[in-house]
């Protein structure tokens, strides 16, 4: 879009007093939470924030090109960044949800790697496509050769285009932006879930098998709202469209790292509150 | 390349709409507490009324935010609103008949460090960016709140958590499970909401961007949600309440939408049936 | 052993549902012209080229088929209360779901076209007749798979979720799916039609899209009809194969290793598809050769 007013472009510059101010208001949400409720509280806090910061360095990984891709004119997938990052790491949470019962670390690997395999056939499809079906081979705009494979990249680029498809690197992007999507996803689940399962017979005095519809519904619908906004957050941070790990741009996660964790500080308190008031 | 965004100077300024839309809410949500005063839930439909004037204001300050230039789509916007606001929506159902303020408040604090996050930490340096997202993260949890009264009558966390589910055709027990909460039909009204509040800009998008057109179209957007909303409020609240709220709800999308048409038609460069793609000179 | 047997059978089933939920999906969205080629739909007139393409600017397709598919649902779960047969309850859910798409495609084009006034882009009332009905036809079989999956999900298999989580998160993921899949395919191979084959568009066209086509001006049932031979067959397999590997892998080998198999499982297929994706793409430079001679290092 053009901008309407001046504004100065997003560059990737780091702000050191925005993100000491960051550092501190994770320290002050860390706090409240170790007042308000240590043990149970706490520990459950610290899950959702490393769940938002893997989600959201995670979102940096997945190749997005925007309405440029669709016409073969860059690479990456034709979808948006946060909405794509979105279906990977739900479906990564779906199968992590399955396997909640078979305890944390399961759960969480089983949330990665359902969200990798999302991610892996998705990116193997749009090759498929521009390959089988447009006549096009993959190739990337930013780089001269592929980082893993050492692919010459600029011969292979149609003329007056940036690249288009994916090459091989941003395709490992993919999978890597899924797992960790994934992963954190189901991070956030398991942790609301086991502090919801402890807290709410005694809130809603009830039974826990009666309760755990409410503490389910409450920590997907809680799991995905976070989820949504790291991955705003980081569409955010690199401005709508990267190619993959191999981009300039990724080189800004950093701020996204600083700017997840205290996204997710503060909202996994507010949930944490729901049930300790 | 997208659409060209240029800004349209004239309408009503936002800062009217933004109060008008925070009072009409506030004012809407408290008047469906009628329903705890007189113990029925004929009262749920104005958690729909709230739903709309939230909208109208969320609409009007996507409109503000995106144009400029913020580099991703529009729709994010909306999510980034609703995901907030959700949270702050659910803490506040714990504290009886002050939810609405707490809502607004924590929706506020929420809001207001996600926009400090997104201008300095993620250097977007938007002037318009706090103030926006703090607005959006309001109206998020109000307008879930609102959707929380329409389908259960209540905004309070009981009320939000409990239902009964009918055995044997006429055997009442309470039930988690068939909640707004349990049944998580609160996914389908955060995505109903976070739709509803980006459409009307993303549609009206262009170089004849017209204000009252857009407002129009959230007005529709709103009854539309409130139509699907009030049917599934038939499970939960009584037959008669629910059938108020889908009336109310159906009278005032055909009104919306044929004035929406009208205002189309008004603004369109032309109204045609079966014709042609018009002569251009060099095209 | 029967609960793996019944359970390998919804998964079938699943599978195959979901295979016709993405292809349905992908037709609708290029019907309706909807995502990341629907910019260049915009862009047309601003460029001088006046179309009769629709022009439905409802989001994108992730968080729109999330609504519609979370819609479908949480009507259907609410139907269900009400002790509604389970198919009816779905279809009547669907049914209302695939209303709302509709009114929210006709207020996309007549908001997005009247804003185009400035241009000369006028509003063709026919194309809003004609397409949106064929659109709505085809969402309403993408949210009926899809909410049938999650019913299944539900109810067959035993997951957690209720029924409305279920369909927002399935509903979003055929978005994605769709959308990854489809997307390029409509828009460089049918909408950019008259650039030259296997290669991107440059940037010069842009907005140059096709508006004269095989029997007089081109309307997006014209794209639909391509776009299913190809594309939607694809975003269909894409979908499927999502929906099925993870059903499969889950509940097959859910039980061995007390959670490990499954994760083995699944980390076995992610290598396999990278390969098959390393072979496409070592295919292509081979097959199709580079479109310049290699850049030769400069002499020392």
């Amino acid at each position: 879009m053009t901008a309407v007013a001046a504004k100065p472009a997003a560059g990737s510059a780091m702000n050191p007093t925005a993100m000491v101010v960051g550092v501190i208001l994770l320290i002050i949400l860390l706090a409240i939470a170790y007042v308000v409720s240590p043990g149970l509280g706490l520990m459950a806090l610290i899950g959702v924030i490393i769940g938002g910061v893997l989600i959201g360095f995670g979102v940096h990984f997945v190749p997005v090109g925007g309405a440029p891709a669709a016409m073969g004119q860059a690479p990456g997938i034709a979808t948006g960044v946060a909405m794509l990052a979105a279906g990977a790491g739900l479906a990564g949470l779906f199968g992590g949800a399955w396997a909640a019962s078979q305890g944390l670390v399961i759960a969480v690997i089983t949330g990665a790697v359902g969200g990798g395999m999302m991610m892996a056939i998705t990116c193997m499809m749009v090759n498929f496509v521009y390959v089988f079906g447009m006549g096009i081979p993959a190739a990337s705009g930013k780089v001269a050769k592929d980082p893993i494979t050492g692919d010459t990249q600029p011969e292979y680029k149609s003329q007056g285009t940036e690249g288009h498809g994916l090459p091989f690197v941003s395709f490992v992007g993919g999978v890597v932006g899924g797992v960790l999507g994934g992963a954190g996803g189901t991070l956030i689940y398991i942790e609301l879930l086991n502090l919801y399962k402890a807290t709410l017979p005694t809130i809603l005095s009830a039974s826990a098998t009666q309760v755990l519809p409410i503490a389910i519904s409450t920590a997907g619908i809680f799991a995905i709202g976070m989820f949504l906004v790291n991955a705003v957050l980081t569409a955010y941070n690199i401005t709508g469209t990267i190619e993959g790990p191999h981009d300039p741009k990724f080189k800004r996660w950093p701020r996204a790292i600083v700017a997840s964790a205290v996204a997710s500080a503060l909202c996994g308190l507010v949930a944490i509150l729901i049930v300790t008031i | 390349m997208t659409v060209k965004v240029e800004v349209i100077e004239g309408g009503i300024p936002h800062t009217k709409i933004m109060v008008a839309g925070l009072v009409c809410t506030i004012v809407c949500l408290y008047l469906s507490y009628l329903n705890v005063a007189t113990s029925t839930e004929m009262f749920s439909f104005f958690g729909g009324l709230a739903v709309i004037s939230a909208l109208i204001w969320g609409s009007h300050t996507i409109k503000v935010l995106c144009s400029y230039g913020i580099g991703t789509g529009v729709p994010s916007a909306g999510m980034i609103a609703f995901g907030s606001g959700v949270i702050a929506m659910l803490l506040a159902t714990k504290f009886g008949i002050a939810a609405p303020i707490v809502a607004l408040v924590l929706a506020a604090v929420i809001g207001f460090i996600l926009g400090y996050l997104s201008n300095n930490v993620l250097n977007m340096k938007i002037p318009v960016m706090i103030q926006a997202l703090t607005e959006l993260a309001v109206v998020g949890a109000l307008t879930l709140m609102g959707f929380a009264v329409l389908i259960t009558g209540s905004f309070t966390f009981a009320g939000l958590t409990s239902g009964s589910v009918t055995v044997f055709g006429s055997l009442a027990m309470p039930s988690y499970q068939a909640s707004f909460i349990g049944g998580a039909l609160i996914a389908v009204a955060f995505l109903l909401g976070a739709i509803a509040i980006q459409h009307p800009f993303n549609a009206c998008l262009g170089p004849g961007w017209k204000q009252d057109r857009m407002l129009m179209l959230t007005a529709e957007c709103g009854f539309l949600s409130m139509i699907v909303a009030a049917i599934m409020s038939f499970a939960l609240i009584s037959a008669g309440s629910a059938l108020i709220s889908l009336i109310i709800a159906l009278i005032g999308w055909l009104y919306t939408y044929c004035q929406y048409i009208g205002l189309s038609k008004r603004d369109a460069a032309a109204w045609l049936d079966t014709k042609p793609i018009p002569e251009m000179e060099g095209h | 052993m029967e609960q793996i047997v019944f359970g390998i059978g919804i998964t079938a089933l699943a599978g195959a549902l979901a295979t016709v939920a993405g292809s349905a999906e992908d037709t609708e969205s290029n019907i309706g012209s909807q995502g990341d080629p629907n910019s260049q739909v915009q862009l047309a007139p601003q460029m001088g080229f006046v179309h009769r393409i629709f022009n439905k600017a409802v989001a994108g397709e992730p968080p729109a088929y999330g609504l519609w598919c979370a819609l479908g649902a949480g009507l259907a779960w609410a139907f269900l209360s009400m002790q509604v047969n389970a198919v009816l309850a779905i279809v009547l859910g669907s049914l209302l779901a695939v209303f709302v798409q509709g009114v929210y495609a006709t207020t996309a084009y007549l908001g997005r076209t009247a804003s185009l006034s400035k241009f000369g882009q006028p509003v063709y009332v026919d194309i809003l007749k004609s397409m949106t009905t064929v659109a709505m036809a085809h969402a309403f079989v993408a949210v009926f798979s899809t909410v049938t999956i999650c019913y299944l999900i539900n109810v067959a298999l035993g997951h957690p979720f209720p029924l409305p989580l279920l369909g927002f998160i399935w509903g979003i993921t055929l978005g994605a799916a769709g959308s990854a899949t489809g997307n390029p395919y409509y828009g460089k191979e049918r909408q950019y039609q008259n650039q030259k084959f296997g290669a991107g568009v440059p940037i010069s066209a842009s907005g140059n899209i096709v508006r004269y086509a095989e029997a007089g001006e081109r309307n997006s049932l014209d794209n639909g009809f391509f776009t299913a031979k190809f594309g939607g067959p694809a975003a269909g397999l894409c979908f499927g194969l999502i929906v099925f590997l993870e059903l499969w892998r889950t509940v097959v080998f859910e039980q061995i290793g007390a959670g490990w198999g499954a994760i083995i499982v699944g980390i076995l297929i992610i290598l396999i598809f990278t390969i098959v994706d390393r072979y496409i793409e070592v295919w292509a430079r081979k097959n199709y050769g580079p479109y310049l001679a290699p850049v030769k290092e400069a002499a020392p």
